[in-house]
């Protein structure tokens, strides 16, 4: 029965039906014909709804998109693009290192992909075409930053990954610091690679002087505060997660407003930004939440993980096989959505085999991959959201040339999937040295 | 725009907390059911967003396969999805009527501040009566866009 309702699910997503309320009908539908009756799954509605909605731990997700919203509008974009560019922008392809330098930067901020293409394009777009960057070179390094916003704490889809399977969020944020970091910098070199057997796809750009490289620096002060406030915090035990979230918008609410870029209508759009997002997010979390439900009935995870474990096939090829599903499936569908559908079957699969690590350093080991190969699909042809972004945001630069331009960087993810596969202590490092 | 300031409410709320729980030596204090407040106006914000995505059309679709497919089932596929919102949304807005009638009758309140929860299901059932009528509007909206496409149809044909 659980299995059946895969193909009739993506028949209805593919369909283009919006995936939450395709998730929630499959699991209304599915739950009535498990259990043979409407009473347990309309009983289950009366509260489903509110107990979803008023869940502590997922209030974190509207304040984090606030602040992202704020952050979008605060100025520091343009402030994190200066400072990276006067002491990158000399180099070979330093403009776009810069660029991609500055979207790190912004991720810090901000927990959401899009908007971090979104603002950084809008910011560095227009500088390396002045530079003489390539459209293939400039769009496919901007698509790429963008994807650095999810990855580098806060981030929305590790918030909803650790209430899924019950982890800690803040030791998720901080095992996915050292990835977000090597990725920051696997983009550069992938740049610098790129530059070298393209010469011609980048420009010169003259050197900064010292005193202006460290005015541009310290410009970028009020990012660094509201990051080491927010995650600093939550880790110190100061507050709990969503009041860290509340804190870092109210921070970057407060910087967008002395920036002068906050207004009245600034905050008008940045609330109706986040409500659409939020109301999005939240009714895919609430047809999870029915489908999930439905499946904990057919008690298929649990089957599938049982079978998966009696197989005895090797746990890495397991793994292989669930990443290169996201993989493909990335191609079409978003990360969040993605998530939702997915971990509660493949997190028991995974829970029950043997990589060599401890329950809860799997949980975060997984993840942290899982993330990083979800996002894969931002920059991959045909559906990348982000290639789409920046896209739109360069007329000139046809939607062929951003694919191209985007391939070097995907080469650079999957890359640093397998390190990250092959050495845990990358990604738990910092988690056991903290706790 | 009540969802936004429910939002507000509760970031005000949460920050002046943290900084009440910070002066505690000063005779201040956090907020008291602080979590509590959180939780209901995080719900109903949730539910007064819902219908502002639905108008929107700020929903999640996987769009790879009928782009291709033209215009006309494009906008019939709108209208079933549309339908089918509207009764996901009415099927929500009464079982969430039952659940408030249940909370009532159970007198349940909150751990700290002992506020009847029924009411926090009051304000949530008042934005999913929303959504479900944004939802109903949304259908009469596709509608009129197939129409249109079929309009332009026999334009271009002739």
């Amino acid at each position: 029965m659980g299995l059946w309702s895969f193909p009739i699910l993506l028949t209805l997503i593919f369909l283009r039906v919006p995936i939450g309320l395709a998730m929630l009908l499959v699991g209304f539908f599915g739950t009535w014909l498990v259990t043979g009756s409407w009473t347990p799954i309309l009983a289950q509605m009366k509260s489903l709804t509110y107990d979803t909605f008023s869940s502590y731990s997922l209030s974190i997700v509207p304040l984090f998109l606030l602040m992202g919203q704020f952050a979008t509008r605060g100025g520091m974009s343009q402030a994190l693009f200066k400072a990276a560019e006067t002491w990158l922008g000399h180099r070979r392809g330093g403009v776009a290192m810069a660029a991609v330098g500055a979207c790190a930067g912004f991720g810090a901020i901000c927990g959401s992909s899009l908007a971090t293409a979104a603002t950084m394009g809008q910011v560095a777009l227009p500088e390396l075409r002045r530079y003489g960057y390539s459209g293939a070179l400039a769009t496919g390094c901007l698509a790429a930053g963008g994807t650095l916003g999810i990855l580098i704490p806060p981030s929305v889809v590790l918030v909803i990954y650790a209430i899924l399977t019950e982890q800690n969020i803040i030791k998720l944020f901080m095992a996915a610091m050292v990835p977000g970091v090597l990725a920051a910098l696997g983009y550069m070199l992938t740049i610098a690679i790129y530059v070298r057997l393209k010469p011609e796809s980048a420009g010169q750009r003259e050197r900064a002087g010292y005193r202006e490289r460290f005015a541009a620096l310290v410009a970028v002060w009020p990012v660094l505060v509201i990051f080491t406030l927010v995650i600093g915090g939550i880790y110190a035990g100061l507050f709990t997660p969503t009041e860290g979230a509340a804190v870092g918008a109210a921070g970057t609410g407060l910087v967008a407003l002395f920036n002068g870029g906050l207004n009245w209508r600034g905050l008008g759009e940045a609330i109706s930004g986040t409500a659409i997002s939020t109301g999005m997010i939240f009714f895919i979390v609430l047809g999870a939440v029915v489908y999930n439900g439905f499946l904990a009935f057919s008690q298929l995870p649990q089957e599938t993980a049982n079978t998966v474990a009696t197989l005895g096939i090797s746990p890495w090829l397991v793994l292989l096989v669930i990443l290169v599903c996201y993989l493909v499936f990335g191609c079409v569908m978003d990360s969040l959505s993605m998530i939702l559908l997915t971990i509660p079957i493949f997190f028991p699969i995974v829970s029950v085999l043997d990589f060599g690590l401890p329950a809860e350093e799997m949980a975060i080991w997984f993840g942290v991959i899982v993330l990083i190969t979800v996002e894969v699909g931002l920059i991959t042809p045909p559906v990348g959201m982000n290639l789409f972004v920046i896209n739109s945001m360069a007329p000139d630069v046809p939607l062929a040339r951003t694919y191209g331009g985007a391939l070097p960087f995907v080469l650079s993810d999957l890359i640093r999937v397998a390190i990250l596969i092959a050495f845990p202590v990358i990604t738990l490092g910092l988690v056991r040295l903290l706790y | 725009m009540a969802g936004g300031a429910a939002l507000i409410a509760v970031l005000l709320l949460t920050v002046v907390s943290i900084i009440g729980r910070g002066l505690i030596f000063a005779g201040l204090g956090p907020i008291p059911g602080d979590f509590e407040l959180v939780e209901a106006g995080t719900a109903f914000a949730v539910l007064a967003f819902l219908p502002i995505c639905q108008f929107h059309r700020g929903h999640v679709t996987v769009d790879l396969f009928l782009s291709r497919a033209g215009r006309r089932p494009n906008a019939a596929i709108d209208v079933v999805a549309n339908l089918l919102m509207t009764g996901a949304a009415g099927v929500l807005t009464w079982r969430l009527y039952l659940g408030m009638l249940d909370k009532r009758s159970y007198g349940e309140t909150t751990f700290i501040l002992q506020f009847p929860i029924w009411w926090s299901y009051a304000a949530a059932l008042l934005g999913a009566g929303v959504f479900a009528l944004v939802c109903a509007y949304t259908v009469l909206r596709s509608l009129d866009e197939a129409r249109d496409t079929q309009r332009t149809r026999k334009i271009t044909s002739r």
